[in-house]
């Protein structure tokens, strides 16, 4: 049920929060959007719901005692304690075993060190209860995949905080928040999860037996999967938040509509890199201290990064390789090279080694990394039962879901729908879209094999 | 007028709401009837009510289809259900193009199979000797395949699409999710006059040898007896119409230990019973049971993992020990 595009989640615990949200006096909504997302968590993951509550008392009690004079000493342990305990349960998740990996720790852990660093640097005001940092760290929309909102975000909510609410009504909420969920749920099940049989399709020919056509057809294929998987899934988290009157939070801004690596992942998972550059790149000076020093701390953030998202070498390497792009696109291809020139190669950057950098996120066998770039790149070696037919094949079977794909990557139709979610005409289609992902949805429920036909 | 300014406020929550509701109540009025074959002890309860109403409609079963219709689906609901999924007619026309590319390589076969079969003729003998020969599993080369059928599911289009020897001699009925219930009937044969069905192929063609691989996508649908009883039929039905060809029912190849250990339904111990139970429609005489498992063993009764990405079929650099398995496990008459 922790999943979004779940059929219990849609049709039962949405709905039923909602009720019971807003039939909440608007001074205890917060309490039940606590429970409502510790019931959410426990549901999904009861055995880690302990380490949950642990880090949001711990974490509650050492901001608490910065309530006076700030204390850095304070600071740096309460960080070094969240760093810590995620350090240890993704060594744990990795090494020993996956399940030991509490759902959405990546993102709660995230939030709370931004809280602290937010409270010792004065950023945060408010007074403190328990409740408001507790849902604020637990609150299910955000609690799995993010995205990862500040805290200023949380106060920002009329229909919680009991101020004045202006004309805004909660059926409008509620219904601009639909909108984002329809549309991210649309991009989850009927384009990510519908590429995710391509990419997994390719992985039973076996890396070494595809066709160099193939090859690129299926970094490409993984990389409209991975933006619309988590494009989708940032819809849909945004959006229910908007339908509890939180600020609509941008986590995706047309990302391959960037001119460079850099901008690309200004806007790619957006929370996370400004989560980045506020509480690592600046507080270790940024680009202020010099040419060296920004180097390092771009490295500094971009392993981090690399760790974060897993702890095997192929997210090390993944983010070493972004690091450097990043780096020649600040020194030599933005600085030496003629704009124009400059600008065609920060085109090239993002339409062409960024999905070859998927490759390597999705890959963490070495062998089985270095086979595929060895298909993708044939004059590395050659391949072994290859069937030259299985481009064809491929695409005539995916063109309808991979077409789509590509189209909705122009950054001005986002734009467009924006502008004009309110017309009647998506209106009509939004209905029409909730209940074509439901059928696609449904087909498999209570299949576990969703994808698999033998 | 209060519900005309709602609506216009939310038009898009009102609209999936009320259909929502909608649904609902259909399923709840026919779920005994219509809806009876989704609503198990399984699913009922467990999702929404109204998922009855789109399982339904994938399989085309509708309030307004009839309760008998309905009830005569159950078996076959179940099973197109297990595997199901947005991609399926996307499914369709892969398959459909597998076995275009085999269309025309039918009609080769066909010349092979006549050629073939003069040529067979001399060596087999006269019939009443055939019924005391003792046959015995030989080695051959792939010629043997030049007069070969292979029916079978996304893994049998695994050898077609990944073993050259083979696709470039035998002809391929397979497609993906393929049933042993379906196999028959289901029309998915590309000819140049349209999509025909194997019973339909076979009254056209004539083969030599008919290689069968059919089991696993059913292998949640009824108990072995069923299973057995349907692949009888099946076997029953090939034999009438071609009775000359030699028909090797091929054990079900099992899955990954990873999958096995897991799995309540796609593990080993029931494949091992279903393989048990086709065995013994062998006669050994026309009808022949090989078992390929051994080729791709882990040594525990498992497909070998690293033979395989997903568990489950075999990577393209695998079909080779299938093949080879086949030549060196056929029968000669």
């Amino acid at each position: 049920m922790v999943n979004f595009s779940d059929l219990n989640f849609i049709f039962r615990f949405l709905p039923v929060f909602l009720i019971a949200f807003y039939l909440t006096p608007i001074k205890f909504r917060t309490w039940t959007l606590l429970f409502g997302s510790l019931l959410f968590y426990a549901v999904g993951d009861l055995r880690m719901l302990p380490a949950l509550v642990g880090a949001v008392i711990v974490n509650f009690l050492f901001a608490k005692a910065q309530d006076g004079e700030k204390s850095k000493s304070l600071l740096l342990f309460i960080l070094a304690i969240d760093f810590g305990m995620l350090a240890e349960f993704k060594i744990l998740g990795q090494f020993v075993d996956n399940a030991l990996m509490p759902i959405g720790i990546s993102f709660y852990i995230f939030k709370m060190i931004s809280y602290q660093m937010d409270v010792y640097s004065g950023r945060i005001t408010d007074r403190m209860r328990l409740v408001d940092v507790a849902a604020y760290f637990c609150m299910f929309p955000q609690i799995v995949s993010g995205p990862i909102m500040r805290y200023e975000k949380f106060g920002e909510n009329p229909f919680v905080q009991g101020k004045s609410q202006g004309r805004l009504s909660v059926f409008t909420m509620i219904e601009d928040g639909l909108r984002y969920f329809v549309l991210g749920l649309a991009f989850k099940v009927l384009i990510a999860d519908h590429l995710s049989m391509l990419w997994n399709e390719v992985g039973t020919i076996g890396y070494e037996s595809i066709s160099t056509p193939l090859a690129w057809l299926g970094a490409y294929a993984y990389t409209l999967e991975l933006y619309f998987d988590f494009w989708g899934y940032s819809l849909m988290a945004a959006g229910i938040g908007v339908m509890l009157g939180f600020p609509f939070i941008t986590n995706f801004d047309q990302p391959y509509g960037a001119g460079s690596v850099s901008e690309f992942y200004r806007r790619w998972h957006a929370t996370l890199g400004s989560w980045f550059k506020d509480y690592i790149y600046i507080p270790l000076g940024g680009s202020r201290k010099g040419a060296l020093r920004t180097v390092l701390n771009l490295l500094a953030v971009w392993v981090i990064t690399g760790l974060w998202h897993g702890i095997t070498l192929n997210f090390v390497l993944w983010g070493l390789i972004l690091f450097v792009i990043i780096v020649l696109e600040k020194f030599v291809v933005f600085k030496r090279l003629s704009s124009v020139v400059g600008k065609i190669v920060g085109r090239i950057n993002v339409l062409v080694l960024i999905p070859l950098t998927w490759v390597v996120f999705a890959i963490n066998d070495f062998e089985l990394l270095g086979n595929y770039f060895a298909r993708l790149f044939p004059f590395f070696g050659v391949g072994n039962n290859v069937n030259e037919g299985d481009f064809i094949k491929n695409l005539e079977i995916y063109w309808m879901i991979l077409l789509p794909g590509v189209i909705l990557c122009i950054p001005k139709l986002f734009e467009f729908w924006e502008n004009h979610r309110n017309h009647v005409l998506f209106n009509v289609l939004w209905i029409v879209l909730f209940w074509g992902c439901i059928m696609s949805i449904s087909g498999s429920a209570g299949n576990p094999f969703m994808y698999f036909r033998f | 007028m209060k519900f005309k300014k709602l609506l216009m406020e939310c038009p898009i929550l009102i609209g999936i709401t009320s259909i929502a509701i909608l649904l609902t109540i259909v399923a709840l009025c026919f779920k005994d009837t219509v809806y009876a074959g989704y609503a198990g002890e399984e699913t009922f309860g467990r999702h929404p009510a109204l998922a009855m109403v789109f399982r339904g409609a994938r399989d085309n079963v509708f309030p307004w289809s009839s309760e008998g219709a309905a009830g005569a689906n159950y078996e076959p609901v179940q099973e197109s259900s297990e595997g199901d999924d947005e991609a399926f007619s996307e499914g369709e026309e892969n398959a459909a193009q597998v076995s275009e590319d085999n269309a025309d390589g039918s009609s080769d076969g066909g010349e092979d199979t006549s050629f073939e079969s003069e040529d067979g003729g001399d060596i087999s003998g006269n019939d009443a000797e055939d019924e005391e020969t003792v046959y015995e599993f030989t080695e051959v080369d792939d010629d043997y395949f030049c007069d070969a059928l292979f029916i079978g599911d996304s893994r049998t289009v695994g050898l077609s699409e990944y073993c050259e020897e083979l696709d470039s001699r035998a002809t391929f009925y397979s497609k993906v999710s393929l049933t042993i219930f379906a196999c028959m009937d289901k029309e998915f044969i590309k000819t140049e006059e349209g999509t025909i069905s194997v019973d339909q192929a076979l009254r056209e063609n004539s083969f030599g040898k008919i290689y069968i691989m059919l089991g696993l996508n059913e292998i949640g649908v009824g108990d072995t007896q069923y299973f057995k009883d349907a692949y009888k039929e099946v076997i029953d039905r090939i034999t009438e119409l071609q009775p000359d060809a030699i028909i090797y029912i091929q054990g079900i190849m099992h899955v990954a230990a990873k999958k096995s250990d897991h799995d309540k339904v796609f593990n080993n111990d029931i494949i091992n019973e279903r393989n048990a139970a086709i065995a013994e429609l062998a006669d050994q005489k026309r009808i022949f049971y090989i078992d390929m498992n051994e080729a791709v063993d882990d040594g525990n009764g498992n497909l070998d993992s690293t033979l395989s990405f997903d568990d489950v079929h075999l990577k393209a650099s695998s079909y080779e020990r299938w093949h080879e398995f086949l030549l060196h496990n056929a029968i000669v008459r």
